[in-house]
C-alpha cells in the first residue's frame, strides 16, 4: 500500500494503453497523456506494459510506502526526493519500508510518471484501471487522489532491480523554453477550411490556454476562414461555418469550436457537432502532455505514413534496449 | 445526400474518418449502422473501434496491424457488399422509460437559470409556441407518441442521440445560449431534432421537458440491467417513453433506489428498413396526436 | 404438447384444421401463423380464407378448385419451407393502446355482477392477490410492462386474444363462474394466460381489468385508420397498453367522438423467434416490474 500523505494538484491512476472497446458507448480512452514516459517508467521496475502507475500533474503528491519496493520517476523534471534525500529521474530506485517521496513541482515539462514494482492494483472498471475524471471512472475512486487515500499495490512479479537508468537518447526531448513544434496531419475535415485559412494555422503561433487539461487543449490564435462547404450546407449541420452534422472525433483532433481550436485529448469527447480540420497524431502526444499554459505551439504538416513511421520509432525506444546500469 | 462512393479522410495516425453522406436523414444513419455491424462481424484484423454517427463512422486502426490503404480497401469492399439498403433488417432492441412531463425538477433547474444567468421562456412553453401546438398536453403526447431511434451514442458516456421514428411527431427546440452550468441526471432534453435523456448532472444546451427516474448509466452497475454494461443504450436500439403521473414516478423512483427496479425492455424484434419506408408511405402527415 | 407431425383434420367438406399441437405454448401459435403467412404469400389455389388459432389453423377451401388431399399436400409442402419454429419471422405490427386501468366504468360492471349474480371482489384486486403481487397498482405495472402477442383475432369482431410475451409479466386468473352477462364496451380483460379487449358489450367471463376509449373495429370507416381495414389488429400484431389517467382518456374518448383520433400503430418490425427465444431465456422470470 501507498498512503497519499498530500494529494498534490491532480494524481490519477492510468495504465496503458487505455480503456478500449467502449468509445462507441462514450467512454474515451483516457490512460497516460505521455504514453512515452510512461512505459519507461514501468520498464525501470521490470513491469508488464500495462501495470498502472501514476500521472502527476504540474504539482506532485507526497507519498508514504508502507513496504519496500522499487520505483521510477519519468517525464518532467521535478525535484523529488525520498526521506529529504534528492533522488534521481528516469532511473529505477529501492524504496524501503515507511519512507516517504516528496515530488514538488515540475520544472521542466508537466506531467511526471511514478511506477511502482507490481503496478497500482485499484479495480478495473471496463477492462482499464485508467481514471476518466469528469465521469467517475476507473482510478481511485473515479477521480485524482485525495488526501489519506491507501493505494493497493499488485505483487511483483518482474525482474526490475535497483540502478537501472533510460539512457539519455531515448527519452522525450522535453525543451526547456515555452515553444514546441508539433505534428499535424491534415484531415478529417480540412475541405471544410480554405487554402488561406490551412495556411494561416500552419504558419501562425498558438498560444495555449490555462483552460486546458486531460479533456481539450484551447488554443488562441488568429482567425479561421473557410471554404464553400463551410457555408453552403443543409441546416441540419447548424450555423455556423465550424458547425457540422454530429459525428465521431478522431483522439488528437484540432476541433474547431467557432473560432477557437482545442486539440482533443485523451479524456475528450467521443463526438459533437464541429469539424476537425487537423490531427495530431499519437506520436505528438508526449509533447503536448509536457507543455504547460502560455507555451506556444508551431504546427508541422505530415503525411499519414511519417506520423505513422514516428509512432513506430517511439514504440522501438520503449523496450529494454534503452536501458543501461547506471554508471 | 448519400454519397455514391464513401469518402474516407485521415484523422492523424490512427483514425478514419469515413464519410457516408452529409445530412440528417434516416435511410443514411440504418446504411451507417448496417455498415458498422457488417464491419464488426468481419472482425478485421488491426480494427481497433468503430464509432458510428448520424452520417459517418471514425475508424480506430492500429497503424502496425493494418495499413491506411488497407483500411480503405477491406472497408470499402464490406460497404460494397452490403447490397441493397431495402433489405436491411437490424436487430433493434425497444426500452420502455416512464417520464413525468413538466416535473418539479426540471423546473426548478429553469428558475435557477433565471435567477442566476438569465431570464428565459419556460422550456416547454417555448417548444408549444415555436412547435405550433395547442398546448403543454399535446407537447407530451406528441413527444411520447413515437418509438426514437438511438442514432448515435457520444459526448458524454450514456447519452445517446435520439431522433423520432414517426415524422409526425419531429419537434424542433433551439439550444440554450449561454448554456447552464448544470441539468439534473434523468432530465428529457431536446435540442435541434434530437432527444435525449441526461445520463448525470452535467452542463447542458438543450430544452427541457421532462423526468425519468430509469437511469441510463450506472458505473455502480446497481440494477440488473447494468450487469453487463454501464452505459444501456447501444446506437440502433429505440426508446419510447410513457407518461405517468406523480404517484408512479415516485413508485419507481423509489423501486431504482432500492435496487429492485427492472428496466423494460424488449429485444425481439428486427427493424426493417423495407418495412420502415412502406410503412411511412402510410401515413397522413397532416394529422398530430 | 408439439405434435411430430402436424395433424389434419376435415371439418366438412370445405374446412380443414391444421393442428401443431394440443397446448397454448407460444411456439405452437408461432407455427400456426407462420403456416398463415405462407399461405398468403403462396395464393394457393382452391384457399379461400384461413383462421388461425393457439395452436392450429382452420384453412376454408373450395372443393370445386382443390381436393382434400391435394390441400393436404400443399399444406405440408408449405410447413415443410417453414423449417424449424426459431427460423421463423413474422411480420408484426405494434400497437399503442392507452388503457384506464382500475377505472370506473368496469368497476361498475364488477359491482353489477356481484349485487345480481354472485359476490366477489374487485377483479384488479383479486388478479393482483392471485398472483401474489402487491397490489392493484402493481398488476397495472406488471400488465402494461410487456408487449402482448396477438396469438387470434375471434369471437367477436376485432376481439383480439393476447399472451404476454415477458414472462415475467405472465398473470394467470380463473375465469368467472357464471359468467357476466354484459361486460363494458373497451374493458381488458384477462382470463387464463390471456388477455383480450371486449369489442362489443356482450357476456364474458374473463376479469376486467381496466378500460381503453378506443375501438378496435369500425365498419363504417369513422376514424382514419379504418379506412382500409375493419379491424385494428391482426394475428401476429402485438399491443404495448400505456396506462393513462382520467383526463388523458376522455381527451382520447373525445378524439374518437369527432373521429379524429389517429392509432399509434407501428409497421416496421418483423419478430424474430430465435430472437424471442434468445431473449425470454435471458430473462429472470421471478422478477415483476
Amino acid at each position: 500500500m501507498i498512503e497519499v500523505v498530500k494529494a498534490g494538484l491532480e494524481t490519477g491512476v492510468q495504465d496503458f494503453p487505455g480503456r478500449y472497446g467502449f468509445w462507441e458507448q462514450g467512454f474515451p480512452p483516457s490512460g497516460p497523456f505521455d504514453m512515452w514516459s510512461f512505459r519507461l517508467a514501468n520498464l525501470l521496475v521490470g513491469n508488464a506494459d500495462d501495470a498502472a502507475g501514476l500521472e502527476i500533474q504540474f504539482l506532485g503528491p507526497t507519498l508514504r510506502f508502507e513496504s519496500e519496493t522499487l520505483i521510477a520517476l519519468t517525464g518532467a523534471t521535478m525535484a523529488p526526493t525520498l526521506d529529504g534525500v534528492p533522488m534521481p529521474q528516469w532511473e529505477s530506485v529501492a524504496v524501503p519500508a515507511g519512507a516517504v517521496l516528496e515530488t514538488g513541482f515540475a520544472s521542466t515539462g508537466a506531467r511526471t510518471y511514478l511506477a511502482v514494482a507490481g503496478g497500482i492494483d485499484t479495480a478495473p472498471v471496463l477492462g482499464s484501471r485508467s481514471t476518466f475524471h469528469m465521469a467517475g471512472v476507473g482510478g481511485m475512486e473515479g477521480h485524482a487522489l485525495k488526501d489519506g487515500q491507501r493505494l493497493p499495490l499488485g505483487d511483483r512479479a518482474g525482474a526490475g532491480r535497483p540502478g537501472r537508468r533510460v539512457r539519455a537518447d531515448c527519452r522525450p526531448p522535453i525543451p526547456a523554453g515555452k515553444e514546441w513544434r508539433i505534428e499535424v496531419v491534415a484531415g478529417p475535415n480540412d475541405d471544410w477550411i480554405d487554402e488561406a485559412g490551412q495556411h494561416m494555422f500552419l504558419e501562425s503561433a498558438w498560444t495555449l490556454q490555462a483552460r486546458s487539461n486531460r479533456t481539450g487543449y484551447r488554443l488562441s490564435g488568429p482567425e479561421w476562414t473557410f471554404a464553400a462547404r463551410a457555408t453552403d450546407k443543409g441546416p441540419e449541420h447548424g450555423e455556423h461555418p465550424s458547425n457540422i452534422l454530429d459525428h465521431g472525433y478522431p483522439v488528437g483532433a484540432v476541433n474547431l469550436c467557432g473560432q477557437t481550436p482545442i486539440i482533443l485529448v485523451n479524456d475528450g469527447p467521443s463526438a459533437g457537432g464541429f469539424i476537425n480540420p487537423f490531427t495530431v497524431p499519437s506520436a505528438a502526444f508526449w509533447k503536448l502532455a509536457q507543455s504547460k499554459p502560455n507555451d506556444v505551439y508551431r504546427f508541422d504538416l505530415v503525411s499519414v505514413a511519417d506520423a505513422q513511421a514516428e509512432r513506430q520509432r517511439i514504440d522501438a525506444l520503449c523496450a529494454e534496449a534503452s536501458l543501461e546500469d547506471a554508471g | 445526400m448519400i454519397y455514391d462512393e464513401p469518402r474516407f479522410r485521415p484523422g492523424g495516425d490512427r483514425f478514419i474518418e469515413m464519410e457516408l453522406g452529409d445530412e440528417l436523414n434516416f435511410d443514411l444513419n440504418f446504411l451507417v449502422h448496417a455498415l458498422t455491424a457488417r464491419v464488426r462481424e468481419a472482425r478485421l484484423d488491426g480494427i481497433v473501434e468503430l464509432l458510428p454517427n448520424m452520417a459517418s463512422i471514425v475508424i480506430s486502426y492500429a497503424p502496425e496491424r493494418i495499413g491506411y490503404d488497407d483500411v480503405l480497401r477491406e472497408i470499402g469492399a464490406l460497404h460494397g457488399s452490403l447490397g441493397s439498403l431495402e433489405d436491411v433488417e437490424l436487430p433493434s432492441p425497444l426500452y420502455t422509460f416512464p417520464v413525468l412531463y413538466f416535473d418539479h425538477l426540471t423546473r426548478a433547474c429553469w428558475e435557477d437559470y433565471c435567477a442566476r444567468i438569465g431570464e428565459k421562456e419556460y422550456d416547454p412553453d417555448l417548444m408549444v409556441r415555436l412547435n405550433a401546438l395547442e398546448s403543454r398536453a399535446q407537447l407530451a403526447r406528441i413527444h411520447s407518441g413515437t418509438e426514437y431511434w438511438v442514432a448515435a451514442l457520444g459526448f458524454y458516456p450514456g447519452l445517446a442521440s435520439l431522433i423520432a421514428l414517426d415524422p409526425r411527431c419531429r419537434l424542433t427546440a433551439p439550444k440554450y445560449n449561454p448554456p447552464r452550468t448544470w441539468t439534473p441526471k434523468g432530465t428529457l432534453g431536446y435540442g435541434g431534432s434530437v432527444t435525449c435523456l441526461y445520463p448525470a448532472r452535467t452542463p447542458g444546451g438543450y430544452q427541457i421537458i421532462g423526468h425519468s427516474p430509469v437511469p441510463v448509466f450506472d458505473l455502480e452497475q446497481r440494477l440488473r440491467a447494468f450487469r453487463d454494461r454501464l452505459a444501456l443504450l447501444r446506437p440502433g436500439d429505440r426508446v419510447r417513453f410513457v407518461p405517468v403521473g406523480r404517484e408512479e414516478y415516485d413508485h419507481v423512483t423509489a423501486q431504482v433506489e432500492s435496487g429492485a427496479y427492472e428496466h423494460q425492455v424488449a429485444a425481439y424484434a428486427k427493424f426493417s428498413i423495407r418495412a420502415y419506408h412502406e410503412w411511412l408511405a402510410t401515413l397522413d402527415m397532416s394529422v398530430r396526436f | 404438447m408439439i405434435f411430430d407431425e402436424p395433424r389434419f383434420l376435415p371439418g366438412g367438406d370445405t374446412f380443414v384444421l391444421v393442428q401443431f399441437g394440443d397446448d397454448a405454448r407460444i411456439d405452437l401459435n408461432f407455427m400456426a401463423l407462420g403456416l398463415t403467412a405462407a399461405l398468403r404469400e403462396d395464393r394457393t389455389k382452391g384457399v379461400i380464407d384461413t383462421n388461425p388459432s393457439y395452436n392450429s389453423v382452420v384453412v376454408e377451401y373450395d372443393p370445386d378448385l382443390i381436393g382434400a388431399d391435394d390441400l393436404e399436400r400443399e399444406l405440408r409442402r408449405l410447413i415443410e419451407g417453414l423449417g424449424p419454429v426459431e427460423d421463423l419471422e413474422l411480420e408484426s405490427r405494434l400497437a399503442y393502446l392507452p388503457v384506464m386501468y382500475r377505472d370506473p366504468w368496469t368497476k361498475a360492471c364488477v359491482e353489477d355482477y356481484a349485487e345480481r349474480i354472485a359476490p366477489r371482489e374487485g377483479d384488479p384486486e383479486f388478479v393482483a392477490r392471485i398472483n401474489g403481487l402487491e397490489d392493484a397498482a402493481q398488476l397495472a405495472r406488471v400488465h402494461s410492462g410487456t408487449e402482448h402477442w396477438v396469438v387470434a383475432v375471434c369471437s367477436t369482431p376485432g376481439l383480439p386474444l393476447m399472451v404476454a410475451l415477458d414472462p415475467r409479466c405472465a398473470i394467470t386468473s380463473p375465469k368467472y363462474n357464471p359468467p357476466r352477462t354484459w361486460t363494458t364496451l373497451g374493458a381488458i380483460g384477462v382470463g387464463g394466460l390471456s388477455t383480450s379487449i371486449y369489442t362489443t358489450p356482450g357476456p364474458g367471463g374473463y376479469n376486467l381489468i381496466g378500460r381503453t376509449p378506443v375501438p378496435l373495429w369500425d365498419t363504417q370507416a369513422r376514424l382514419p385508420a379504418y379506412r382500409d381495414r375493419v379491424v385494428l389488429l391482426d394475428a401476429a400484431d402485438r399491443v404495448k397498453f400505456v396506462p393513462v389517467e382520467r383526463e388523458e382518456f376522455d381527451y382520447i374518448e373525445s378524439r374518437v367522438a369527432d373521429g379524429t383520433y389517429t392509432f399509434n400503430v407501428t409497421g416496421y418490425q418483423r419478430f424474430s423467434v430465435r430472437a424471442y427465444k434468445a431473449w425470454a431465456a435471458s430473462l429472470d422470470a421471478s422478477e415483476r416490474f
